[in-house]
């Protein structure tokens, strides 16, 4: 049986069982323990029970277990809920609630909803409207409405479509950004705008789509235009006010980059005067990228934020000799000034571009018999990185999905060994089979760690090119490019594959193969259930120690937004998606059985849960019963 | 070839357009890094930008362009404007290799693909034209740009060399003759027997 047979036969099951095949249940912890709403240590199955109790310092203010502030939910980016009510014995029994349509479904919706206050807080991709839901009323209408109305020039200068990533909730704010390079606070009650920032001319061909980090009063952002001959950077925002505080440059001398003595790169070959401007042909670094699209993390015991930048412009490699730092590299800083403390350059001078933007995940786990502060970044290039975090230092990288392109990680320099056949230089000339292609092995779709299992939960691509590099001019408001390719599933003919990964070791311990491309965010939950989407629409839940699908559901588009869970006003636990296909899954578009793009947000609950559903209701709020247009 | 050389061959593209071309020296574009400590740090952009070509000998009127609107004529019914104003270099191969080199250099190619089949911009060789998709309506689009991201090239180059990149793209089939231009917008190209880029496009129900 070939791949798509094998996942005929599997969909014929869960067409013929209703709602996927239900697991037995577990083991007495999972089965017995009674239902709240909130996390303890009570199972005694949690594998890091540190992880698990970890202070309320790791969360924005004021988040409760049934909260969702900032889109990683905690700000060490695990997307862990602590919610347990819906778990693995009875996730077959999700069924949908209610749905939201924001009405953009032109664009890809790659954001998570939050929740805080009974309200659930939208932002749609261009022209990035925000939405006020009231969850204390049946259907959760629409509680204020602002439209920022931003410039559309911002539509074309977006490389791979006019996304957003999402909002923060801090301090009665909704914050998020702006396609066309400003940054928005809103009052959350009543959807006023309490300052707007502009960070850069978008005619330049910088756009911003990445969610802000905000953090002891300070709101950190990014720009995109990594095509764009942009140089990257990431600003800190006064909450308050919007005022700029500092800016720290991805590229250029030290002092751009806000380099000083604070600054001990672990390796070597990183350290130096103004490196983000010498390992450059003169000035090359002031197009060269380095842009900061993706995820900011936050530890706040060491008091550092850690975020990786894009790839290195031009994409043809022939136009910028040398190391090209900081692009496709992580950076940790101080929180407060925006010094860095070291970096590392996963993939210097990059030809393939294998950004370094995917979200650094801050955990604790233990490495040889010692527990070890560590960030675990599973990377474009194919490779999950452990590095610990104070230092630096790279402790495991193995990769976590088909790559071709190198043959690993020198353990000496942590530089990589790129496979001879595989460089783009000189450009002209067809590379073949490249793996992973330029989306990589992962994208942004954020990954979800599990204190309880000590797993992580990734969406893999497998997805490799043809590439040629073109000789390209820097003109401004035009892509800075410089590459031609073509694009082809990997080894297999699946797309798309949904792992669990253990960070210490650099394995992978299960894997849910997908003929579509994977391209959703993780989520991870108290109720030992990992939650993902498929491009081709099925929203599922698993069993998080086994990998054993246990409830699937056909949305409505792709899903590449990522899930979160919220505890209602009725005290039960719900789970919320987007499905609105786009950004970089556009690249498989021509794959026969590719939906149509979407903008619906779907919330599930347990049937019992829904007085519509629930055999009990009788003519209660939203019951057929209800009066067409009257008030319930 | 290097980045020099490189711009050195966009300026010699740009004379072969048989311009008068006032090529100064790189055209100093502000950027304004805001750096932390170091305050203000400019960066020049290097780009090489041309200055507007005053010859235009043979080329249509700029106010003939000026009277091909992009929407439909308010107060005319099913009859909007034409934008019969033809291209001086249709059909030329010269020009359309000229065109050619244009889209690349220019990184037309780099939005709308080496083969102009669409990627960050819009396909240009398929019959759906957002702005129209007749020789006017192109070269119309490309001088003033279009409010998706499309910059306006009009201060960029030459009207000859945007005729020239008009005619590549008319070369790759996809574009209508200024004549169809209201059977264009009103979607209605039906079978048209006097191009052959519509022979695709059957069975519309035409009304002229």
């Amino acid at each position: 049986m070939n791949v798509n047979e094998r996942w005929i036969a599997v969909l014929a099951i869960l067409v013929a069982t209703g709602c996927g095949a239900r697991e037995t249940p577990g083991r007495g912890a999972d089965s017995a323990t009674a239902r709240t709403t909130t996390t303890t240590s009570s199972s005694g199955d949690v594998a890091l029970p540190a992880m698990a109790s970890r202070s309320a310092a790791w969360l924005p203010p004021g988040a409760g277990n049934g909260d969702w502030l900032m889109p990683s939910r905690d700000y060490a980016g695990t997307r862990y809920s602590p919610l347990n009510e819906i778990d693995t014995t009875n996730v077959a029994q999700l069924q949908l609630a209610w749905t939201f349509d924001d009405g953009e479904s032109h664009y890809g919706h790659e954001m998570t909803p939050l929740v805080a206050n009974n309200t659930m807080y939208i932002v749609s991709p261009f022209p990035n409207r925000a939405f006020a839901l009231d969850l204390t009323k049946p259907g959760a209408p629409v509680k204020w409405e602002y439209e920022p109305n931003p410039s559309p020039i911002a539509i074309g200068k977006a490389c791979c479509d006019a996304v957003n990533r999402g909002a923060a909730l801090y301090d009665g704010k909704l914050i998020y950004n702006l396609l066309d390079d400003h940054t928005v606070a809103v009052d959350a009650k009543t959807g006023k705008e309490l300052w707007r920032t502009k960070l850069t001319n978008v005619e330049d061909g910088t756009t911003m789509t990445m969610a802000p980090l905000v953090v002891d009063g300070k709101v950190y952002v990014g720009n995109s235009g990594g095509e764009m001959g942009v140089a990257g950077w990431l600003a800190a925002l006064d909450v308050n006010t919007g005022k700029e505080l500092w800016r720290a440059y991805s590229v250029g001398p030290d002092s751009l980059v806000r380099i000083g003595a604070d600054f001990k790169p672990f390796y070597s070959w990183m350290r130096g005067k103004d490196l983000g401007a010498t390992t450059w042909p003169a000035n090359a670094w002031k197009h060269g990228a380095g842009a900061v699209w993706g995820w900011v993390t936050y530890d706040p015991d060491l008091k550092q934020i850690y975020y990786g930048t894009s790839n290195t412009g031009p994409w043809n490699a022939a136009q910028r000799p040398g190391l090209n730092l900081w692009t496709s590299s992580v950076f940790a800083r101080k929180a407060d000034n925006g010094m860095a403390t070291w970096a590392y350059a996963m993939t210097p001078h990059n030809e393939w571009d294998y950004d370094a933007v995917n979200e650094n995940i801050l955990v604790d786990i233990p490495i040889k018999g010692q527990t070890r502060k560590v960030m675990v970044q599973f990377n474009r290039n194919g490779y999950a990185y452990t590095i610990d975090r104070t230092t630096g230092e790279v402790l495991v990288a193995k990769p976590f999905g088909h790559e071709n392109w190198s043959s690993g990680i020198d353990p000496t320099t942590a530089m990589p060994i790129v496979n001879a056949d595989k460089h783009t230089v000189p450009p002209g000339r067809w590379v073949r089979d490249i793996c992973p292609a330029d989306v990589g092995v992962k994208d942004f779709e954020p990954s979800a760690f599990s204190p309880r299992t000590g797993l992580f939960y990734v969406s893999v691509q497998n997805i490799c090119m043809d590439y040629r590099g073109r000789e390209v001019s820097y003109i401004a408001g035009t892509p800075y490019w410089g590459a031609d390719m073509t694009r082809h599933v990997g080894p297999g003919g699946n797309y798309g594959e949904f792992i669990a990964f253990d960070a210490a070791t650099g394995t992978k311990v299960w894997g849910i193969p997908e003929p579509f491309l994977t391209y959703s965010g993780a989520m991870a939950t108290a109720g030992d259930l990992a939650f993902y989407g498929t491009v081709d629409g099925w929203f599922r839940a698993v069993n998080a120690r086994t990998g054993k699908v246990l409830w699937s559901r056909k949305l409505g588009s792709g899903i590449i937004s990522a899930p979160m869970a919220f505890t209602a006003p009725d005290g039960h636990e719900y789970i919320a998606i987007a499905a609105g296909v786009g950004g970089g899954a556009m690249t498989t578009a021509s794959q026969p059985g590719f939906p149509a793009r979407g903008s619906s947000y779907y919330v599930f609950t347990l049937g019992q849960n829904i007085p519509a559903t629930a055999p009990s209701s009788r003519g209660g709020e939203g019951g057929a019963g209800k009066k067409q247009g009257g008030k319930p | 070839m290097t980045l020099t050389e490189r711009r050195s061959r966009i300026a010699a593209l740009v004379a072969t357009g048989g311009m008068v071309i006032a090529l100064g020296a790189c055209h100093q574009d502000k950027q304004v890094v805001r750096g932390g400590s170091q305050g203000d740090v400019t960066l020049p952009q290097q780009q090489a930008r041309v200055a507007n070509a005053t010859d235009t000998t043979g080329l249509p009127a700029e106010g003939a362009l000026a009277r091909v609107a992009i929407g439909d004529l308010a107060g005319v019914g099913n009859n909007t404007l034409d934008a019969d104003v033809a291209n001086p270099y249709a059909n030329d191969r010269a020009s359309v290799e000229v065109g050619h080199e244009y889209f690349i250099n220019m990184n037309c190619a780099s939005c709308h693909g080496y083969d102009l089949k669409g990627g960050m911009g819009p396909d240009l060789t398929d019959t759906y034209w957002r702005y129209g998709g007749s020789p006017a309506d192109i070269y119309k689009s490309i001088f003033e740009g279009r409010p998706q991201g499309m910059p306006a090239w009009g201060r960029a180059l030459p009207p000859a060399v945007i005729w020239k990149l008009v005619s590549y793209i008319q070369s790759k089939g996809g574009t209508y003759p200024g004549s169809l231009a209201d059977r264009g917008r009103q979607g209605d190209l039906g079978d048209n027997t006097d191009t052959t880029s519509f022979s695709t496009l059957k069975g519309r129900n035409n009304v002229h």
